[in-house]
């Protein structure tokens, strides 16, 4: 077990290394920087209301540029390791199936909790020199951006496996995330539906992930809490865990 | 049961785990409370319905509620086309009819404004937790367009997601002041409200213009110029900077002021 973890540890530290000196990486911190900055403009327009703007449209650039990123990086993740061959030479030594997908999993994780937190720290900056302080709730709202990113990356994960490229596994996952933010909707349509058709909706919903549970950036400071927190702890593990299973299930079947 | 290449011990824990995906999603589903309006309440504006799907997609509800507040605010201080021309013309203040003016007494901020209400009713669809804009368009609706049934309207939409919002209350209490002609009624209805910092400029207008009104001047100019520090709206700036003006020829006035209690 310890030579199990050591490897998860080595591989997980080895690809977060090489995401964060990807230049892909750097291009979308910048990016994001520019943006929040930009942002400024749209906080003027909103007169008295300039802090909120900042902080809604801060943190909204922050969760779409991170999943544009995490998407991305969980879609080439494997099969860019399979075309540079590197895969060989790692597999060919005696590092576990299961510990090498655990460590490129984590690396994932990892990489889009560094680039939140850098572009957390910029966006503080600009409403620190606006004058505003820290939002209610933003280390809250953060956090909860990143579970949901967590989520979707694990199911992107899953679906390089089986998706034809990368494109094909960003909208696949792209169509997860826009699904997992219209439970309220899918609930209000499955009220007008009935039979058949209302069946395998409700079925089908119970496979996607309910990510306004985690919308706490939606519901702001005045809002109640969807969810208990061991419920959301407990979803969470389960959206973890389930699709990194999976993925094994493909990933032993590959030759190398 | 190597945990090697995956070995024969991953594929039988495949099932329950799939099982166990579909109860924490039932669970999720049917479970989890939704602190939102349904889809059904948000009603459509400025053709405005993809946008919106697009909001909700995406988990942007609170951001787009921002966006259409932004407009709400434009909106209201652009110029109404009907109102241009001779009616600007007999207004009783420079500057009346134009753009972006917002008049200093009586008529401040009126108008019609037909897609005012049916904006503001958008904004708190999208995110009924915006107390701020409810209370804007609650107040602009009810003491400045002289339209207090629909602010009433749309304050009893907004306590619909947040019953026990003394902001509102508060506010419908000064709208049913204001119908009863009790000026004084509705000055001591917004009080406490004028000591949140985030109080909406607008009802410190309200409330300094009603203290003028009253002839307790040293109240008008303290709002007056608390208005100041709290708002970086340029119109409602030089309204209060022009009112302190008008106000410091007053007798006694500078002197309680520069010497409080």
């Amino acid at each position: 077990m310890t030579e199990y973890l050591s490897s998860v540890r080595n591989i997980a530290a080895h690809s977060l290394t090489e995401n964060y000196r990807n230049r892909f990486f750097a291009l979308f911190v910048v990016f994001a920087g520019v943006l929040i900055y930009a942002s400024l403009l749209a906080g003027v327009m909103a007169v008295d209301e300039e802090a909120r703007v900042i902080a809604d449209l801060g943190l909204a650039l922050m969760e779409l540029i991170t999943l544009a990123y995490s998407l991305l990086a969980a879609a080439s993740s494997i099969s860019r390791e399979v075309e540079t061959k590197t895969i060989y030479l790692v597999l060919s030594r005696p590092v576990p199936r299961p510990a090498y997908l655990a460590g490129r999993a984590a690396a994932l994780y990892g990489a889009s909790a560094l680039m939140l937190a850098v572009m957390a720290l910029i966006h503080l900056s600009l409403l620190y020199f606006r004058g505003f302080g820290v939002p209610a709730l933003y280390a809250q709202a953060v956090f909860f951006i990143w579970c949901k990113l967590l989520i979707i990356t694990s199911a992107a994960f899953f679906v390089s496996f089986f998706s034809t490229s990368v494109v094909s596994t960003v909208t696949i996952s792209a169509t997860l995330w826009t699904l997992g933010h219209f439970t309220a909707e899918a609930k209000f349509l499955l009220t007008r539906t009935s039979g058949a058709p209302a069946a395998v909706l409700g079925a089908a919903s119970w496979f996607i992930p309910n990510l306004q549970l985690f919308n706490a950036r939606d519901l702001g400071a005045a809002a109640p809490p969807p969810a208990g927190p061991w419920f959301m702890a407990a979803y969470l593990a389960v959206w973890l865990a389930v699709p990194y299973l999976f993925s094994l299930l493909m990933f032993r079947k590959k030759e190398f | 049961m190597s945990i090697r290449n995956g070995g024969c011990f991953y594929p039988v824990l495949a099932l329950p785990a799939a099982a166990l995906l579909a109860l924490a999603g039932q669970e999720a589903f049917t479970g989890a409370a939704h602190p939102f309006p349904p889809p059904s309440a948000i009603r459509e504006v400025r053709r405005g319905a993809s946008e919106d799907a697009l909001a909700l997609g995406l988990g942007l509800r609170r951001l787009a509620a921002d966006l259409w507040f932004i407009r709400l605010m434009q909106y209201y201080g652009t110029e109404e086309p009907e109102r241009s021309g001779e009616e600007a013309e007999e207004a009783v203040d420079p500057g009346h009819g134009e753009p972006g003016h917002h008049c200093a007494h009586e008529h401040f901020g009126e108008g019609r404004y037909p897609e005012f209400a049916s904006l503001a009713r958008h904004i708190l669809a999208l995110d009924p937790y915006f107390t701020n804009a409810g209370l804007y368009a609650a107040g602009s609706l009810a003491f400045n367009m002289n339209r207090p049934a629909e602010a009433v309207e749309l304050l009893n939409e907004a306590l619909l997601y947040r019953p026990k919002e003394w902001k509102y209350l508060t506010l419908l209490a000064a709208i049913g002041y204001s119908r009863a002609s009790d000026p004084s009624g509705v000055l001591a209805s917004i009080e406490p409200l004028l000591n949140e910092p985030d109080c909406p400029v607008m009802l410190r207008q309200l409330a300094a213009f009603l203290n003028k009104k009253a002839g307790r001047y040293r109240t008008a100019y303290l709002i007056y110029a608390s208005m100041l520090t709290t708002t970086k709206d340029r119109f409602y700036l030089e309204n209060a900077r022009r009112e302190m003006a008008r106000l410091e020829g007053k007798p006694d006035l500078v002197e309680k002021v520069r010497s409080p209690g």
